[in-house]
């Protein structure tokens, strides 16, 4: 167990490019950190400075307190999981799991037994001990990789996008297990993903790097309700946040959805600003006929044309096309393609109630709830009416969960955390099969 | 094969009736035959010069002489003379002694060599790895003369070392670029994950890597033992008694039974003998072999 203290570092290319720009970044022990943005933002670098497998350009890595830039991987004692699990299809699964062991000098042919059978009981692997990865399902070689990584009782845990290459059933699974044996062990661990869904359910804490560069790091919520800037705005969420063009007009944004009253502490954020983006996430919009007459006056109403409709049983989307002048429109679809998603057209997608009527190719009136939305300057990115003090407090409020739970897990209420645990195996048998 | 060929026969028969399968099924018997009468060519092609040394070597005497391609009656004796015969007997123990210690020595540097080019970005690569193929294909006549002189001159003539050196400059080349296409394909991913599991790099080589592309070393030791084995230019160029002399090479010094006889018999039975080890070799390892050639090192 230790904590991993990241301290500007940087990681330079002989060609001069910089994978990993001055990022800092303190994980407390114990702690369960997500790396995340999208592809080429330099988060599996990251990851792989952290282990030993990528030099350090510049910058200090600690871990536990020391020093370890100069380390080898083997003396940094982390385990890795690998995106495509890397185990060695020469040695049975039993092997497998046994060999960080087997490498260690003088641990007993006895204890590596028994720890072998510990991790395999930890992850159901006991009848698959004898068995070559090759005869292995996708989600059994990810068992055998988290095996192999817990049974060196590592100072921390890395995973490097270990999900990925299952479907997406599967994947569910995985990441209540990954999760359920995290809080178990109480190890610190580092996890690489480009899917929000794992960045938003496992971590206390996300890390969202672009280009290199970490733009916040928080905790899930915090990210969500007061992101930064335009780039977290619209990375975390889907369908993701809406971004309207804005001008400022006295106290209120003139929007294409019409104009939106601004409190008093918004319209100082944007005091002196010409063109705006406005942020506004899905769920924000209702269709108007279905608010509480309680909820309108906390929000606008507005006309518009609906495009189309998705009917998703449980919820329902629309889309709202939106004339944008042609700035607006670059800086979206750069936005759009930086975060790897390819929205060609400048269209509001909105969350509305499945009971609603509201039918395609139709006018329809709509309710948005202003009070959570964000205001961005369109040319620096960052987001004017960000609440950090609020932000702060939710992660708080993450850390404090997290410390009550390692105590509770610690300190002997374990039969909880067991009924818990084997809920998630009933859970992951009948994939198995199919995988 | 036979699917394809039965498609485009079989969809007018339904319009024809009768005729057109009949005439179907004729070309394909026809083609059947065909195929195997080829075969027999080749393999009586490949065979028949084997089995005609294998006829000599049991031949007794005069028997060579009797105009036919069986013995008259079976005899050992060209092989007791053989067994008995120290110009074998050192050639054989030259041979198996050079063969043995070039080849091993040939695999271990071709491994590390071959690691090391699929691994590392140097300047050069591309220029080893072409050289490495362009020596291969050298006609190895061409530096024998030289080499005959130069090892007279270094004192190297007739000794074990004086071949196992211009053998191993040969094989490992062809060893590095067989074994370098093996190690290309088996994912960096496996050896990090074991430095992080903890291994050095040479416990990662040792444990991970060379088992995994134990089918290409096999493949480049068996191939590196025949090349040896079966070597005659060096061989007879590059030795003048028995201190070194290979098999090969002896054959031709054999003088039979009595210095009056031809020793036609008594050489077909040391051919066979010395065959004995090759076809030993490729049976034990044959799957290893085809495996080699054929596969990748990693699946799954």
């Amino acid at each position: 167990m230790a904590a991993i203290d990241i301290d500007h570092l940087v990681k330079e290319y002989p060609n001069g490019f910089r994978g990993v720009n001055d990022v800092s970044l303190q994980i407390a022990d114990g702690e369960f950190v997500i790396l995340v943005g999208p592809s080429g933002c330099g988060k599996s670098t990251l990851l792989r400075m952290i282990v030993g497998l990528e030099d350090i350009t510049a910058g200090e890595l600690r871990i536990g307190g020391q020093r370890v830039n100069e380390k080898a991987p083997r003396d940094r004692n982390l385990s890795m999981v690998f995106q495509n699990y890397a185990l060695y299809p020469h040695l049975s699964v039993r092997e497998n799991i046994a060999f960080p062991l087997r490498l260690k000098k003088g641990v007993p042919e006895r204890e590596i037994q028994q720890r072998v059978d510990e991790a395999a009981g930890l992850l159901e692997l006991g009848e698959l001990l004898e068995r070559k990865p090759a005869q292995l399902s996708g989600g059994q070689r990810q068992r055998v990789a988290m095996g192999r990584a817990i049974v060196r009782q590592a100072d921390a845990f890395l995973f490097d996008e270990p999900l990925s290459n299952l479907d997406a059933k599967l994947r569910g699974q995985m990441r209540s297990e990954i999760s359920r044996m995290q809080r178990r062990l109480g190890t610190t661990t580092v996890y690489v993903t480009h899917d929000q869904t794992e960045a938003m359910t496992l971590g206390d804490r996300v890390a969202v790097l672009r280009k290199g560069v970490l733009q916040q790091v928080a905790s899930p919520r915090e990210l969500y309700e007061q992101p930064v800037n335009l780039f977290v705005a619209g990375f975390i969420g889907s369908p993701p946040m809406n971004f309207l063009p804005a001008h400022v007009r006295g106290d209120q944004l003139d929007t294409p959805f019409g104009p939106i009253d601004l409190d008093e502490r918004r319209a100082a954020a944007v005091a002196g600003h010409d063109l705006l983006l406005v942020g506004i996430r899905p769920e924000y919009f209702e269709d108007a006929g279905m608010v509480d007459e309680v909820k309108r006056p906390v929000g606008t109403t507005f006309r518009a044309q609906v495009d189309f409709t998705e009917w998703l049983g449980d919820s329902q989307y629309a889309y709202i096309p939106f004339e944008a002048e042609a700035e607006v429109r670059d800086r979206l679809r750069s936005l759009s393609q930086e975060l790897d998603s390819d929205q060609l057209r400048t269209q509001a997608v909105v969350s509305i109630d499945a009971a609603s009527r509201i039918r395609e190719g139709r006018q329809a009136e709509f309710w948005v709830d202003t009070r959570k939305m964000h205001v961005f300057d369109p040319r620096t990115g960052d987001n004017l009416t960000r609440d950090a003090e609020a932000g702060a407090e939710l992660t708080r409020q993450v850390q404090h969960d997290r410390e009550e739970e390692a105590g509770a897990a610690r300190g002997g209420a374990p039969a909880v955390i067991d009924v818990r645990g084997q809920g998630a195996h009933q859970a992951a048998r009948p994939g198995d099969a199919i995988g | 094969m036979t699917t394809t060929a039965d498609r485009p026969a079989s969809a007018p028969q339904l319009a024809t009736t009768g005729t057109g399968s009949a005439r179907s099924r004729g070309g394909e018997r026809r083609r059947q035959v065909a195929w195997v009468a080829a075969a027999v060519v080749i393999i009586a092609y490949a065979l028949i010069p084997v089995l005609w040394i294998l006829s000599l070597s049991f031949k007794e005497g005069d028997d060579i002489n009797n105009q036919r391609f069986w013995p008259s009656a079976l005899s050992l004796e060209n092989y007791r003379i053989v067994l008995s015969s120290d110009i074998f007997l050192t050639a054989l123990r030259n041979s198996v002694g050079i063969a043995a210690i070039a080849t091993t020595v040939s695999v271990v540097l071709a491994t590390l060599a071959a690691y090391a080019v699929a691994r590392l970005e140097f300047p050069g690569k591309k220029v080893i790895l072409g050289s490495a193929l362009a020596i291969t294909v050298f006609p190895i006549i061409s530096i024998a003369t030289p080499l005959f002189n130069l090892w007279r001159t270094v004192g190297l003539y007739d000794t074990w070392l004086g071949l196992i050196i211009p053998y191993l400059s040969f094989s490992i080349p062809l060893s590095v670029y067989i074994l370098s296409a093996f190690f290309r394909e088996i994912p960096w991913e496996m050896e990090q994950a074991a430095q992080v599991d903890g291994a050095t790099a040479w416990q990662a080589f040792r444990k991970v890597i060379v088992p995994l592309a134990a089918p290409g070393v096999f493949t480049a030791a068996i191939l590196t033992f025949f090349a040896i084995w079966n070597d005659f230019v060096f061989g007879i160029t590059l030795t003048s008694t028995e201190a070194a002399r290979p098999v090969p090479a002896a054959l031709a010094f054999f003088s039979g039974a009595s210095q009056f006889s031809q020793p036609t018999a008594p050489i077909a039975a040391a051919s066979v003998l010395v065959t004995i080890p090759v076809i030993v070799l490729v049976l034990l390892f044959q799957r290893k072999i085809v495996a080699g050639l054929t596969n990748g090192a990693v699946k799954g």
